[in-house]
């Protein structure tokens, strides 16, 4: 099996390692295994091999433009991104071109708000192109766990500060959904700093939002879904059939403690990750 | 350029490097400081637009214009600072604080811009607002274009201030600078005065005594100081100076000694040589009188009848004396040339008279001797004392006759210099004039091979009377001579143009009567022997002579009413009396001027100079008869006392 990542970042190289740990474990010896970067791929072995792990978007995207006789699971992204990417080279999910995403499920991060702030009745989110195709699935999930979801579009290269504004002055919380065009690095900074200076705090999606600023996230970390993505690799080479693009099994729940101190609240990070997993395990 | 002395070289080469290092320094200080302070000044205006835009960045996301506006009024507050302008992305003001003095802004880039606004001389800072940067280092983003790494310009700030403060704290400094310069140099200036005097002074100080030294005042001495620098120059100096001191007393010492022997070696000598005159003087005085009237006797002797034998014997005498007589002149004539009393009266004559005089006084001594002389005439005019000019001639041709046995003496006249000058030569067919005799034969008593001293050849007087004559009268006289062959000595005269013939001298020599018969003739003589020779003389020529002693006796024929027609008076007379004064006496007694002539044996230049003064002519004794007699005749003729001057007397040699 070949394992193509975006580039070699510590990222990629923790998910590659937790993976190969995992395969180990199956009995699959590391030598099966290629591990390229996604730069690499067009002059590398051309030897069919039986599975391709693509680990980040840039790698997904190199292999989805690929004519590939062997199946692909798509790691490491998020599913706007996985999305797009099936958009734009017109392929559809499939056992053949699979993913395992990023970003969590809505549920869970509603779960958590409603584990960690059970004052909150009413949550804010800022919804970009991208992320404008869940505004339905949210509405919905909130609503079901007794949530009010204030939603505002946020145009393409419009100020952000006028429906976060409206948010920070409607909601008690902002749930922030991966959308780059919303959130990036510049903006990160401003929207933090609206959100604590309105007191509403920010439930983030990564944990440099919350070392930024964002009162908690969940997420999880490189390892367990390379961890993840080994025990679906092995069950396919064990013949098993891959199935379809799903959310990460498990996860880490952290808390910006000095935020949470300056909002007088206490959270355990350990707790609230125990307490999340186990409302989860729940039927 | 300009001599510096050594005090101006010192204070320049003490200023210069000080000059040039305090300029060196202010400059390179100054400047470095004003580059300070405008940098600081810049980096303060960076600082500001800097933290203005970070304060921003929050007010402008937030599009908070009142918080924008809070912050540009803070900065205002900031020294300096004339306008805060805050402006979003696309250029809207977003927040303006204080006046801006600009007029518009240039394109604002992603980039901090900093220039100097032109017409305000405001200093323009523009800073961007970018949103700050979070790493987020995230999944999330990859593939995703969100700008990159550059940040995202949400707006600008542009800062103007005031170069007011920079501008002033430069003036304040560059004023400190050159105070400090300036001070530097006084101070430089001060120190190099001061230390350059100590060198300078000691250098002056020997200086000057080198000079004192120089114009001779070696008794100078330097004060010798302990902390002289020139210390041992001075002590050289002085002992230079003292060995020179001693070295010039010696040497003026031995100046002195030399000198005082010198003097006395000179009076020695100059007491010989006024011997020598006295002697002279003294002799021909003494000789004179006997002389005189040794000649008077001969003369008489001469006219009265004798046989031929003594004729014969009265021929001889006659030549002796004759030869005494000139001895005698010469003696005369040097001693007047001796005593400075030889005037010279240069007028235009004709040459013709001198020559004319030259031949009547030499054809008969010439014929005598069987030789032929020949006086070439000239019509020329010459600028010259006659009198002077024929003492010369006579004297070359008398001389060239007697060294000539045989053949003939010729005087003869050339035009010379582009007829400026008449050469009168005088040539002989002599023995000639050896080469090395050619100069001594001009000195004094000098004979050629005429060791035995032969009287008849004369004392050796004549060419030293010529050539000092000549000289008198600016005439060159030369001498070309080959022994055996002959000699010529020739004298140049200047020519003159013929004056007009009226204006010409009377020549007294063609005489109305040469008798003397009757002639009555007053002899005034205190000596016996030379009164009575004269009126023997006197009488042998048909005078009627009286005789007087003197004053005394001459009184009381005058005064019985004898009037003579002349007067012949002795100089010197017995009792103090002198012949000048008698015969005035006498004149006035008479009442008119009586024609007069006075004799003496005396050389006195003083009397000769009283006696022409007092227009009265002075024969020197020993007189010739001949001289007297045409003496006597033209006085006579004249009718009154003659006003020729003082005659040079005889050397002729007839």
């Amino acid at each position: 099996m070949v394992i193509v990542s975006s580039e070699g970042g510590a990222a990629y190289q923790e998910a590659a390692v937790a993976l190969l740990g995992e395969l180990e474990s199956g009995g699959v010896s590391s030598k099966d295994v290629l591990q390229i970067t996604a730069a690499e791929l067009a002059k590398a072995d051309a030897r069919t091999p039986r599975l391709y792990v693509a680990l980040g978007t840039e790698a997904a995207s190199v292999l989805a433009r690929s004519e590939l006789k062997a199946p692909v699971l798509c790691t490491l992204l998020p599913r706007q991104s996985f999305e797009r990417l099936m958009r734009e080279s017109g392929r559809r999910p499939s056992s053949q071109f699979t993913a395992l995403y990023l970003n969590q499920p809505l549920t869970r991060q509603l779960d958590l708000v409603r584990l960690a702030l059970p004052q909150v009745r009413s949550v804010g989110v800022l919804v970009g192109t991208e992320s404008q195709s869940l505004e339905h699935t949210l509405t919905e999930t909130a609503q079901s766990r007794g949530l009010k979801l204030v939603s505002v579009q946020v145009k393409p290269e419009g100020p952000v500060f006028v429906g976060l504004k409206k948010i920070l002055a409607e909601t008690e919380l902002l749930l922030a959904l991966a959308d780059p065009q919303i959130y990036n690095s510049s903006s990160i900074q401003n929207i933090l700093l609206a959100s604590y200076r309105a007191r509403v705090p920010m439930l983030a999606f990564s944990p440099a939002y919350v070392r930024a600023g964002a009162l908690l996230g969940v997420y999880s970390t490189p390892a367990q879904i390379g961890q993840q993505a080994g025990v679906i690799a092995r069950g396919m080479l064990q013949g098993k059939a891959l199935d379809l693009p799903q959310y990460p099994k498990d996860f880490n729940v952290g808390v910006n403690e000095h935020v949470a101190r300056s909002l007088g609240l206490n959270l355990e990070p350990q707790a609230l990750t125990e307490r999340l997993r186990r409302l989860e395990k729940r039927p | 350029m300009k001599f510096l002395d050594i005090r101006d070289r010192m204070l320049l080469a003490a200023l210069l490097p000080v000059t040039f290092v305090a300029f060196w320094l202010a400059a390179v200080f100054l400047l470095a400081r004003a580059g300070d302070i405008d940098e600081a000044h810049q980096q303060r205006a960076r600082s500001l637009a800097r933290q203005v835009a970070s304060a921003s960045e929050y007010g402008m996301f937030s599009a908070n214009t009142g918080n924008l506006q809070a912050i540009a009024a803070g900065a205002m507050r900031e020294a300096d600072v004339r306008s805060v302008a805050i402006l979003d992305a696309q250029g809207n003001e977003l927040a303006l604080a204080g006046q801006a003095g600009y007029a518009r802004l240039p394109a604002l880039g992603e980039k901090e811009t900093q220039w100097n606004d032109e017409p305000t001389r405001h200093d323009m800072v523009v800073q961007p607002v970018t949103a700050s940067q979070v790493k987020l280092d995230d999944l999330f983003d990859e593939g995703v274009q969100t700008g990159g790494d550059t940040p995202q310009v949400m707006g600008h700030v542009v800062i103007e201030i005031s170069r007011q403060t920079v501008i002033s704290r430069e003036r304040d400094m560059l004023m400190a600078g050159l105070a400090v310069t300036l001070g530097g140099l006084l101070f430089g200036g001060f120190l190099a005065i001061r230390i350059g005097q100590g060198v300078i002074r000691p250098i002056l100080r020997v200086t000057d005594i080198i000079e004192r030294i120089g114009r001779g005042e070696l008794s100078s001495r330097g004060e010798v100081l302990p902390d002289d620098p020139l210390r041992d120059l001075q002590l050289g100096l002085n002992q230079m100076a003292e060995r020179l001191e001693q070295g010039r007393d010696e040497l003026e010492r031995r100046v002195a000694l030399a000198t005082l022997e010198l003097r006395a070696k000179k009076e020695e000598a100059e007491t010989a040589t006024l011997a020598k005159s006295r002697f002279l003087a003294a002799a021909s005085h003494d000789l004179r009188q006997p002389t005189h009237a040794l000649g008077m006797f001969v003369a008489r002797l001469a006219q009265l009848p004798h046989d031929q034998e003594t004729l014969h014997l009265i021929s001889n005498l006659e030549a002796s004396v004759r030869a005494l007589q000139d001895l005698l002149d010469a003696l005369l004539d040097i001693s007047r040339l001796d005593a400075h009393v030889v005037k010279v009266s240069l007028r235009a004559f004709p040459l013709e008279e001198v020559l004319e005089q030259l031949r009547r006084d030499l054809v008969p001594a010439a014929a005598d001797k069987g030789l032929q002389l020949r006086v070439r005439r000239s019509q020329l005019w010459v600028m010259s004392d006659p009198i002077l000019l024929h003492r010369i001639l006579l004297n070359l041709a008398g001389n060239a006759l007697r060294y000539t046995r045989r053949g003939g003496v010729l005087v003869a006249c050339r035009l010379r210099r582009g007829a400026e000058y008449v050469r009168i030569e005088v040539w002989d067919s002599g023995i000639g004039i050896a080469k090395e005799h050619q100069t001594d034969i001009f000195k004094e008593f000098f004979q050629i091979a005429n060791t035995e001293r032969d009287r008849s050849k004369g004392l050796g007087l004549g060419l030293n009377i010529v050539e000092r004559t000549a000289q008198l009268l600016g005439h060159s006289l030369e001498l070309t001579s080959r022994p055996g062959q002959g000699t010529r000595f020739s004298i140049e005269v200047p020519v003159v143009p013929p004056l007009p013939q009226s204006s010409m001298p009377a020549v007294p020599e063609v005489l109305a009567f040469d008798d003397l018969s009757g002639l009555k003739v007053l002899i005034i003589e205190d000596d016996a022997l030379a009164a009575r020779a004269l009126a023997s003389l006197l009488n042998s020529w048909e005078c009627q002579v009286r005789v007087a002693e003197g004053l005394a006796k001459a009184q009381p024929l005058v005064a019985k009413g004898y009037v003579p027609n002349v007067i012949i008076s002795d100089y010197r007379l017995r009792g103090g009396e002198n012949g000048m004064e008698t015969v005035q006496r006498l004149r006035a007694a008479i009442g008119r001027d009586v024609p007069a002539c006075l004799m003496s044996g005396d050389t006195d230049p003083a009397l000769m100079q009283s006696t022409r003064d007092a227009g009265l002519t002075l024969l020197h004794k020993p007189v010739r008869p001949a001289k007297l007699r045409s003496l006597i005749r033209r006085l006579v003729q004249e009718g009154g006392p003659p006003v020729s001057p003082v005659q040079l007397e005889g050397v002729d040699r007839e």
